[in-house]
């Protein structure tokens, strides 16, 4: 197709039509603003806007911020510029929110006495999905209560303290640290060279960067609302904080909390767990992880799990990818919704095979009665 | 070598920019190649993300090449800022003139001599926007992922407005927009705000035909059949699974000039497995690799 640089052909309804791809773009989750409507505006006014190409090529430099959004610009594109039109925008899913199903608690992250793992595994499979109330159900999520919410602040604070810190490049005074000897010698010119007092320093903590894989499959829905105002607040706590969901397939969410209040925060992530919700497959979730964004673990970060541990994938392969991220990452720690539960035990395989790679595996200690991450226990690896 | 296109071609058409950077032997696809071309036409800045080693910095100095730009380059890492990376007071200098003048100048003289763009040291931002050249100047901000966000705040007036306002001095606005290319690896997400003043473009692992390309223009003497060779083991290594660091492009021309260098004319499994530490850059990775599965991947059809 042989285009013409230009403007001239681009009429009033073709603007229509660009404002009604802009619009399902928005549908899709690619966040495409004014300026960057403006900007294809002004691309398509320098390009030849009969050739398809050059046009998706514009589109594609001008609306797109990550590799993500160039894939559903793709689709996108492809699936609104036919013959036929824009495609209808699919009526909302009539499957609502399922209350939860308290029976299943306790087999989701601790066994029930007498059963063995590998029997609760099995119950729960059901055409290929892990979860067999959750297929299509999503997640409704909504604002956790004010109280909730400070305690996972706070929970999140004390994550950051005692986990996801690193020795800085400052000094600060320290009655536990190693000797000061500048301090010390300035202290003992004012006594005349006795050295009365000794000094002490150790290294200013400084935040590491944080990595949160977070499950979302049906298994973990019960948890939503409050793992979402947890990992919220990490997001403000740890100042380089990157989120990625995950179930069947991974995908990056830290957009989702940057720069956002937990209350504008929620809107956009239930529309982009509205269709989250089924089996759980970590390892191969953890592979696309460290496929794609692999390069965000470095030597400073702590990689943070957010997991019942409810695996669709065979253990071992688990166990390969988490031994990957750890020897790229300072710490890695799994926190489990159930591992305060006086019952808990990690004997799911998917648990079983992390914990050798597992820094800490950390609980919630009263999540199942407060609904809130009050505060982290600590329990080593050495407890598998 | 041909004479520079000037800035002003790169704006006529995606050719254009096509056939700029081949002359620079650099392999462009056509959708790299729209988005440099609207960054010059727009004056916006370009952001390229991808993976380490595919050419996203290479592009920058290949585009400088092609239009006979100063390729102005500001490298960040953690703790850059404002001193490092705009402009800062030449102290001792300012401390010498003040001795030097103490007496003959009243305070406010001396105050206003300081404080001029003579005792003012230009870093490569300001530079940019300060560019005497006959072309537009290229500015290359090298892994943006690696500075600070506080320094993301420090980028947005220089991206949107092309100037910089130092108190003393008043704000100094671009002679010429320079052609700004940000570089990042995704190792931490950019900010929506730096984000939306940038176009945006991708560069993933390249397709077999276009290392072979890469190859064949860099390396012109490296034999066809050893760079078809070279591709396809590159490719096979680059889809194996578990791999913690895959070989990009820049490790692909590397392992080929060693293979050059050694005198190779095809790939024999000893001389791979001596010479693989130039594809795979992680310990386990080697070990890995240099156990056997060497000569499984030479031998695949």
């Amino acid at each position: 197709m042989n285009g013409t640089p230009g403007g001239s052909v681009v009429g009033f309804r073709f603007f229509g039509r660009l404002q009604g791809f802009l619009d399902r773009l928005r549908a899709e989750g690619v966040a495409v603003g004014v300026a960057a409507g403006v900007d294809l505006g002004r691309a398509l006014g320098t390009l030849p806007i009969l050739d398809r190409a050059s046009v998706l090529e514009g589109c594609r430099a001008t609306l797109a911020k990550s590799p993500g959004d160039l894939e559903r610009i793709d689709r996108v594109f492809d699936a609104y510029w036919t013959a036929h039109g824009p495609p209808p925008v699919p009526p909302p899913s009539e499957a609502g929110p399922r209350p939860p199903d308290r029976r299943r608690r306790r087999r989701i992250g601790g066994v029930p006495p007498g059963a063995s793992p590998s029997e609760s595994e099995g119950r729960t499979r059901v055409d290929g999905r892990f979860s067999p109330d959750a297929p299509g159900a999503g997640h409704a999520l909504a604002p956790v209560p004010a109280p909730e919410l400070r305690r996972a602040r706070a929970g999140a604070r004390r994550f950051r303290r005692s986990v996801a810190t690193l020795p800085g490049r400052r000094w600060q005074t320290s009655p536990d640290g190693a000797i000061d000897l500048r301090r010390t010698a300035r202290s003992a010119a004012r006594t005349a060279g006795e050295w009365v007092r000794l000094g002490r320093r150790s290294r200013a903590p400084r935040r590491a960067d944080l990595v949160v894989l977070w499950d979302v499959s049906g298994s973990m829905r019960e948890h939503t609302g409050s793992l979402c105002a947890l990992v919220h607040s990490l997001a403000r706590s740890v100042l380089r904080t990157r989120v990625y969901s995950f179930g069947n397939e991974i995908a990056e969410v830290t957009s989702m909390f940057r720069g956002l209040s937990y209350e504008r925060s929620i809107p956009g992530l239930a529309d982009r767990l509205a269709a989250a919700g089924g089996g759980t497959r970590i390892a191969r979730c953890l592979g696309e992880f460290r496929r794609h964004w692999g390069a965000t673990v470095r030597a400073t970060t702590t990689v943070l799990v957010l997991s019942d541990g409810w695996d669709l994938d065979a253990s071992l392969d688990l166990a390969r990818e988490l031994e990957r991220i750890r020897a790229r990452a300072r710490r890695v720690v799994w926190l489990s919704p159930y591992a305060a539960d006086p019952g808990f035990r990690p004997e799911t395989a998917a648990l079983k095979a992390a914990l050798p790679h597992v820094d800490l595996l950390v609980g919630p200690a009263d999540f199942p009665r407060s609904h809130g991450p009050a505060r982290v226990r600590v329990v080593p690896a050495a407890f598998s | 070598m041909t004479a520079p296109t000037e800035q002003s071609d790169l704006a006529i058409s995606v050719d254009a920019v096509l056939d700029a950077l081949s002359r620079e032997r650099y392999v462009i696809d056509r959708g790299l190649a729209t988005a440099v071309y609207l960054a010059v036409r727009l004056e916006k800045p370009l952001l390229i993300e991808g993976e380490p080693g595919c050419g996203k910095t290479e592009i920058a100095k290949a585009l400088a090449a092609a239009s006979g730009a100063e390729l102005i380059r500001l490298q960040c890492y953690e703790g850059l800022d404002a001193s490092a990376s705009l402009y800062e007071w030449d102290y001792p200098r300012q401390l010498l003139a003040i001795r030097l003048h103490e007496r003959d100048r009243t305070t406010a003289e001396l105050e206003t001599e300081i404080y001029s763009e003579r005792f003012l040291l230009r870093r490569p931002l300001l530079r940019a926007l300060d560019g005497a050249g006959a072309a537009r100047p290229v500015l290359l901000i090298d892994e943006l992922d690696r500075a600070d966000e506080e320094f993301e705040g420090l980028l947005l007036e220089v991206l949107s407005e092309f100037q910089v306002t130092v108190p003393e001095l008043g704000t100094i606005r671009a002679k010429r927009v320079p052609l700004v290319i940000l570089t990042s690896n995704r190792t931490r997400e950019l900010g929506d705000a730096i984000k939306r003043r940038c176009l945006y473009a991708y560069i993933g692992y390249p397709t077999p035909e276009k290392e072979v390309e890469v190859l064949r223009q860099r390396l012109p003497e490296l034999p066809p059949a050893l760079a078809g060779e070279i591709t396809r083991f590159v490719q096979r290594l680059r889809s194996e699974d578990g791999l913690a660091k895959r070989p990009g492009v820049a490790e692909t021309l590397d392992w080929a000039a060693a293979l050059l260098a050694l005198g190779e004319r095809s790939l024999r499994a000893p001389t791979v497995a001596e010479t693989l530490g130039l594809l795979l850059k992680d310990a386990r990775d080697l070990e890995g690799y240099r156990a056997g599965r060497v000569a499984e991947l030479l031998a695949l059809p």
